[in-house]
């Protein structure tokens, strides 16, 4: 079966980079659209002050901010355009969730993320493949 | 343990805090508080004067910094339902743990009252997070919770003040000097950091904190506490800081590099586990005396003002961290409580933090989406278009 929408999960870890080249070069080879999805991890649970919650916020907005440039401009420069959606939530139960609520036939991961607790939690890449409705591919 | 060997041990706590909280998401004083119980009980720790006395002013900052983060355009517009709630939410769990604390368990009136208050608090800053998070801040219900809390809060410096004083001749210096300050340091801000501020020696910090140091001082001499009045000097500036963002951040900075990681490993030496493993039913009873309380009390007028999420609305009124923690080493500083009557304190106030907030965002989470929808029907336009905080 041919693939024609797919979605890529960006976090600007070097896994997911290549994810989204690969998830890139597939969807040029095969005439697929591709959407990115960038999951905004949750703010400091349990917080004591507010400022510490703004700043987590803020530093949170930049980064997604040059996420989405960085991946735009990645699709650019293969005469490509790419929708870029970022969303609060958990991961493992976004990726699936949004690639449904899409209609993406295929999901295209790194199969590790850059924060500890993704490690501590167990492989992003394991429990995606586990829950979604749509083939996974997992790049190393 | 030395000075340098505590302080050492205390600020390398600090740092490790820092860089587990952001590894793992979760908020430093929590981490820091935690780091704190283990210091206090693996190594020997006698409390020395100098971290008493830093924890204290640790304190007042983080008081200080609490009012100057109010948003008064948000309160004013949701005075009427705020005021009610909050109100509700201060004094129901205050007079069901204080009453439970004296008949109950038999602690003296004023360790009783320390309980009260403590457990009456709600967490601005645990809230704001999960509102934030979930984009429910720019809606009504988001801000009217916001206003809720900090009346809850108001209620508790309130109570932290007042309950405590044994009037004496310092009582009119120190009430005098805090309206000066209140209604004197806004007018004085503008020229004031017209003139000294933007420098790396930082007048307009300094200034803050030895505004600061005077309450606490005129508060000691008065046998009160400089809570209230740091509050709503917070308060009273927090126009001028909405407008000056980067003095506000230089200030956050200050405080949160130094000062407050050294009041939570502060609270957390002084938790004895022990004392809690001794008390686990105890622990128990206080929680449920913070958060039934709470979810009685201020459930039917969350119905009334903030239908159709009043489950949600009463359970991060419950939470509670910052003002429960300053309230109970308030009362250890002072001697009104002890080891064992501020350990099972703060660890109410922890599990307060994190119970409430679960249950709300497992269970009882708005669709921030369709709350905005709800409010443009409403009002026929968005109701805080463009506002990020």
């Amino acid at each position: 079966m041919p693939f024609t929408n797919l979605l890529v999960a960006v976090d600007a870890s070097e896994a997911s980079n290549r994810a989204l080249e690969t998830a890139l070069e597939l969807a040029q080879l095969i005439g697929a659209s591709v959407m990115a999805l960038a999951v905004e991890g949750p703010l400091p649970a349990y917080a004591a002050t507010v400022g510490e919650v703004e700043e987590v916020k803020r530093e949170k907005d930049e980064f997604f901010g040059r996420l989405a440039q960085d991946v735009r401009a990645r699709a650019e420069r293969r005469g490509m355009s790419i929708e870029v959606e970022i969303r609060p939530g958990h991961a493992a139960e976004l990726i699936p969730r949004v690639a449904k609520e899409r209609g993406a036939d295929l999901i295209v991961l790194g199969h590790r993320g850059h924060f500890l607790r993704d490690h501590l939690l167990g492989s992003t890449a394991d429990r995606v493949a586990e829950h979604a409705e749509c083939p996974v591919m997992i790049v190393k | 343990m030395s000075n340098l060997a505590l302080a050492t041990i205390l600020l390398g706590a600090a740092l490790a805090a820092s860089m587990i909280s952001v590894e793992l998401g979760i908020s430093v004083a929590l981490i820091e508080l935690g780091l704190g119980v283990v210091i206090g009980n693996v190594f020997d720790v006698t409390t020395p004067d100098w971290l008493v006395f830093l924890a204290g002013f640790a304190g007042i900052v983080l008081t200080f910094l609490a009012g100057a983060e109010v948003d008064v355009q948000q309160l004013k517009r949701e005075w009427r339902s705020s005021a009610a709630i909050g109100a509700v939410s201060f004094s129901a769990p205050f007079l069901v743990a204080t009453a439970f604390a004296y008949w109950g368990l038999g602690w003296t009136r004023e360790a009783a009252e320390i309980c009260g208050i403590a457990l009456s608090t709600t967490s601005l800053a645990v809230v704001y997070a999960v509102l934030v998070e979930t984009g429910l801040n720019r809606t009504v219900i988001g801000k009217r919770i916001m206003a809720a809390t900090f009346v809850t809060d108001l209620g508790t410096v309130t109570a932290l003040s007042i309950l405590f004083v044994t009037p004496n001749v310092w009582f009119i210096p120190f009430v005098v000097v805090s309206i000066a300050l209140i209604l004197g340091l806004p007018r004085i801000a503008p020229a004031f950091f017209r003139r000294f501020g933007d420098r790396v020696i930082e007048p307009e910090i300094k200034l803050a904190f030895a505004g600061l140091l005077l309450l606490m001082w005129l508060g000691a001499k008065a046998d009160s506490h400089a809570v209230l009045p740091a509050f709503v000097l917070g308060l009273a500036l927090s126009s001028h800081y909405a407008s000056h963002r980067s003095e506000q951040e230089r200030l956050r900075v200050v405080a949160f590099a130094f000062l407050t990681p050294l009041f939570f490993l502060r609270g957390g030496i002084g938790v004895s586990l022990p004392a809690l493993w001794a008390n686990v039913g105890v622990l128990s009873v206080l929680f449920v005396a913070k958060v039934i309380p709470k979810l009685v009390a201020v459930y039917p007028l969350a119905r009334r003002y903030c239908a159709p999420h009043a489950a949600f609305t009463t359970l991060l009124m419950s939470t509670g961290l910052t003002f429960g923690t300053i309230s109970s080493l308030y009362g250890l500083n002072a001697g009104i409580i002890d080891e064992t009557q501020f350990s099972l304190l703060v660890a109410v106030v922890v599990l307060s933090a994190i119970v409430p907030t679960v249950i709300a965002q497992r269970f009882f989470q708005p669709d921030a989406a369709e709350e905005a929808r709800r409010d443009t029907a409403e009002l026929g336009r968005p109701a805080f278009e463009g506002e990020e905080g």
